[in-house]
């Protein structure tokens, strides 16, 4: 039997700031009980050595602002890093299944990154998922979001690929960050049906996430056959958890990632640091690995403490049904949305940096094409931390998608180079697995 | 004048060293029935070669507790375990005589459950009745609080007076519960025959050189007492390839990237010295296919030395891992890796008209000239060894990373030297090092350098405090020690100079006080706990250690 891998990366050296959530003691306690615990040693376990993402590999999903180098820390490419450590490890098959237990986060990472969001600067898995294409040749994925907030980066960033099924359960967006990740929340209009969200009242129990996961979640996957099923480990739903409201246990925890089989694993938030992420952490190792896990308890668990209620249950039931209807039909939706004959279907976003206080406008336009899922523009604004505002435009083509629109996308790339009005302008060519940034001021293209 | 002994499984070697020189040396082979004479004999003959008031000190090298484990020898004993919550009490697979008592303590030293009592005294009850008489006691985070590992004791001492206990948080303090439970019992097990031959090597020793210090060599290249290594006799495991490591650091004596190479008869064991100091085991010591708190030099040890076999198989040459005697040219029947290496290069080792007939005899029989057959026999040698040099680079390279600036400067061994040590050394390490494209250093002293390392190695001793300013205690490891802090403003250098002071207060007990005050600090944590918005604690993690290295009249080897 093939062990389990597991990388543990507790970056003890990087905190956003000294009093955060994200600080050096966030995985100490983790730390401790799984090697206590001598986890690390058992012939079910293999642990591995993380790695720097490059800039090129962080290229494939983001346009960061102005650049990679830049924009991003250190820390955030070993966390990156890492999680692609996982992905070879187990698209080489020495490992049957993986676990990144890293910092920092990813999930609210969104495609345009003009700074930190929810702890999040890069996001690990859409990092992940663009090396699993390009290096292995990957094409359907599902990305299941355990974690308590909607991972809201991760949705915007596969909102129009088709072979990305992206689920995530969280606590309700009308009562927690990032505010968003509610039911009619679907996919673009070409990949209408592969993002399903599940809002979930908060102090929901194991009994009701477990049932959302048997399901919906489950029937999905298996409607879908992803080829990789990822896992946004976020491990908030805890009832010790200080940022959120929900009832979840780490048995519960346990079981689900024994149910729900993911084939890499990777820890987004839990903020619980001392009676929450010991226990989850160590409970989804000994799932993956197949470790009977029912000794494994928070010194307070009962199991008697929560109990579901009727109404809750009966929410549950009217949304699963929902929908598991509304997936069903994804395809004749996407049709109908083809049929329409635009030319490109445009959305005005605003989006808030919580972490790093500054607010990016976005114009996002999709190419509504007959025969691929089109190519993306986005021109976005943003002025940052040190005062310095930046205009971008961004041109994204997909690697699954059509001549056309490759031509095209590459061709209004060229175009606007010339505008003043965009310091810079980005090509991420996934076809080329080239990645174009032109800075309009120094007239200077660079290439990764 | 020093006295160096390495009892090795095969030979066991000593030197008497005085003034840089080494004045006599033996070479005898080993009677594993009974180490204390073989050392005896050695010892001996190496006084009858100096000036008996003039030796000072004696260091031992021994196998006994690696025999002792790996014969089955050890006396029966029991494991009480107190895992608490986490792991299945069915993945301890430790040793028959398992137990499972109640109590839990958390990874802040927070008791969960309490020990029962009612059940401890059914389980003595048992283990009593069994007939046997030495409990290992652990329970898991139990250096972080000892009291449940203590309550047992305090039973046991009420109830079965006769029974021998020995506490995990006394032989180790580092995390790894299954692996402190490991060395606990293990210690347990061999304590009183360790005992037993040191109160008899003590006696002997006493009784020839009356004033001399006398000293045992460990696995992580440094000494402890013999008074110090009763309370810890795992301790003095796999001191082999630390002899030889430590032997090579004192012939060369420099401050590069080397691999050393010790060739002995039937294998070849590989450590890493990086910027000249030894490579430590990061898993500590396996012993008996179990991993334990004994720290330990990384050693790759491969099945293939200079008495290594050359026959013809099924058509193809077959190098090792058989030794069937010593090589032709010094009185074997078949013809060795020595052999073929003599004839090769020409070495003029013991009878070469010897090694020359077999070898001729062996190639007739491949169908081979001679030096093609020596060649592939050279080849395979130095491949074998290079594969695993490499191996050990990567592992060392690929160490799990905790920390943003591990990963960012990525370490890489740049290998600068090949130090060959054991007699088949001079054959051998000069292909290697071309091999590697490295110069190599071998000494005149090369074949003896275990015995002469033990003999220089001076004491080492390791300290693991941990700090907590919201429970405002500490606790200090191996030897079970904790107290009181003071909550206000403590400070990492604070933890620094209580480990500096628990570490001399452990030095003073084991006699070894000399080197405290060289204790170097390999680890420094410190972490907030944030809780709300604001400070609730600290916590701090300080180990120090007194690191592997000489005792201060050495100076080096003359030649």
């Amino acid at each position: 039997m093939k062990p389990t891998g597991v990388l543990f990366f507790p970056a003890f050296d990087w905190a956003i700031s000294p009093t955060h959530p994200e600080r050096e003691e966030r995985l100490l306690y983790t730390r401790d009980q799984l090697f206590e615990e001598g986890i690390m040693d058992m012939d079910e376990i293999s642990e591995y050595h993380p790695r720097l993402a490059s800039f090129k590999e962080v290229s494939r999903t983001h346009f960061c602002v102005p650049s990679v180098d830049t924009r991003v820390t250190q820390a955030h490419l070993v966390s990156a890093g890492s999680a692609l450590v996982m992905a070879d490890a187990f698209m080489k098959g020495e490992v049957k299944n993986a676990f990144a237990i890293i910092r920092p986060p990813g999930h609210h990472a969104m495609t345009v990154s003009h700074g930190n969001r929810g702890f999040c600067d890069i996001n690990n898995e859409a990092v992940m998922v663009e090396y699993l294409r390009q290096t292995y040749g990957v094409r359907r994925i599902a990305i299941v979001d355990t974690d308590v907030h909607h991972g809201d980066g991760t949705q915007e960033i596969f909102w129009h690929d088709p072979d990305v099924l992206f689920i995530s359960f969280h606590q309700d967006g009308r009562t927690l960050y990032p505010g968003s990740g509610f039911d009619d929340e679907l996919g673009g209009p070409l990949a209408f049906g592969t993002t399903i969200n599940i809002p979930l009242a908060p102090r929901t129990t194991d009994t009701g996430i477990h049932y959302v996961l048997d399901n919906l979640v489950l029937p999905l996957l298996d409607e879908f056959k992803p080829e990789v099923v990822i896992n946004s480990a976020g491990q908030d739903n805890h009832y010790s958890d200080p940022l959120s409201n929900m009832s979840f246990t780490a048995q519960g925890y346990a079981a689900l990632t024994t149910r729900l089989k993911p084939d890499i694993a990777v820890l987004e938030g839990g903020y619980s640091v001392e009676t929450a992420l010991p226990y989850i952490n160590m409970g989804i190792i000994m799932a993956l690995a197949g470790i009977d896990y029912s000794n494994l308890r928070e010194p307070d668990y009962d199991p008697a403490r929560f109990k579901e209620t009727a109404d809750n249950m009966r929410y549950l039931r009217a949304l699963v049904d929902q929908q598991l209807a509304v997936f069903r039909q994804r395809e004749e939706v996407v049709e109908k949305n083809r049929r329409k004959g635009e030319e490109f279907a445009s959305i005005k976003r605003s989006v808030f940096y919580d972490t790093d206080y500054l607010r990016e406008e976005q114009r996002e336009e999709l190419r509504i094409c007959p025969r691929c899922a089109g190519f993306r523009r986005i021109t976005s604004a943003a002025t940052q931390r040190t005062g310095q505002r930046y205009t971008v435009f961004c041109v994204s083509l997909p690697r699954a998608c059509c001549e056309s629109c490759a031509e095209e996308a590459r061709d209004s790339y060229e175009e606007m180079k010339d505008r003043p009005a965009f310091d810079y302008v980005y090509l991420q060519d996934r076809i080329l697995d080239e990645f174009r940034t032109f800075d309009t001021k120094a007239e200077v293209e660079s290439l990764l | 004048m020093l006295i160096g002994i390495d009892v090795g499984g095969t030979y066991t070697d000593g030197v008497l060293f005085s003034d840089g020189a080494v004045v006599h040396s033996v070479k005898s082979p080993t009677d594993e029935t009974d180490l204390k004479a073989t050392l005896l004999l050695v010892l001996d003959e190496l006084l009858a070669h100096g000036i008996r008031d003039e030796v000072h000190r004696v260091v031992l090298g021994t196998t006994l507790i690696t025999n002792l484990l790996a014969t089955g020898q050890g006396e029966r004993t029991a494991l009480l375990l107190m895992p608490g919550s986490g792991l299945p009490y069915g993945s301890y697979r430790i040793c028959p005589e398992t137990y499972f008592l109640k109590g839990g303590i958390d990874f802040r030293g927070r008791e969960i459950d309490p020990p029962d009592k009612k059940e401890i005294e059914l389980v003595l009850r048992e283990v009593d009745r069994a007939g046997i008489l030495r409990v290992a006691v652990a329970g898991k985070f139990s250096h972080r609080n000892d009291s449940h590992e203590k309550f047992v004791r305090e039973r046991i001492g009420e109830l079965y007076p006769a029974m021998e206990v020995c506490l995990s948080n006394e032989v180790s303090g580092r995390l790894n519960f299954p692996r402190r439970a490991v060395t606990c019992y293990y210690t347990a097990m061999t304590m009183r025959e360790w005992n037993r031959f040191a109160d008899g090597i003590e006696a002997a020793i006493r009784d020839r050189i009356p004033s001399c210090e006398v000293h045992i060599l460990k696995a992580d290249g440094g000494t402890t007492t013999l008074e110090g290594s009763r309370k810890r006799p795992c301790e003095t495991v796999f001191s082999g390839p630390a002899a030889s490591t430590m032997g090579a650091m004192a012939l060369s004596r420099e401050t590069l990237n080397s691999v050393v190479v010790d060739m002995g008869g039937t294998t070849s064991d590989i450590c890493l010295l990086i910027d000249g100091r030894p490579l430590n085991a990061s898993k500590g010591a396996t012993i008996e296919g179990r991993l334990t708190h004994v720290s330990s030099f990384a050693v790759h040890s491969i099945a293939l030395g200079g008495d290594s076999s050359l026959r013809m198989e099924d058509g193809s040459l077959r190098v090792g891992p058989l030794r069937l005697g010593p090589a032709v040219c010094f009185g074997g029947d078949t013809p060795t890796v020595t052999d073929a290496f003599n004839v090769l290069m020409d070495l003029n080792l013991g009878d070469i008209k010897a090694s020359r007939t077999k070898i001729e005899a062996l190639a007739a029989e491949a169908g081979q000239s001679v030096e093609a057959l020596c060649l592939a026999v050279a080849d395979r040698v130095t491949s074998t060894l290079k594969d695993a040099i490499r191996r050990m680079f990567t592992e060392w390279e690929d160490e799990p990373a905790y920390k943003v600036w591990e990963v960012v400067n990525k370490r890489k061994f740049v290998l600068h030297r090949v130090i060959g040590i054991g007699a088949a050394a001079p054959a051998i390490i000069p292909l290697l090092s071309r091999e590697l494209g490295v110069d190599y250093f071998l000494h005149p002293y090369s074949p003896v350098a275990n015995a002469l390392g033990a003999a220089v190695s001076r004491p080492t001793l390791a300290m693991e405090v941990h700090v907590d300013t919201q429970k405002r205690t500490y606790s200090g490891a191996p030897g079970g020690f904790s107290g009181p802090v003071k909550e206000r403003d403590y400070q990492v250098h604070d933890a620094v100079k209580l480990a500096r002071m628990l570490l001399a207060e452990l030095s003073r007990q084991r006699r070894l006080s000399v080197y405290s005050e060289d204790a170097q600090v390999y680890l420094e944590e410190q972490f907030n706990m944030i809780r709300g918005m604001g400070l609730a604690g600290k916590l701090f993690d300080v180990g120090i250690q007194i690191t592997p290295g000489f005792i201060e009249e050495f100076k080096g080897v003359d030649l």
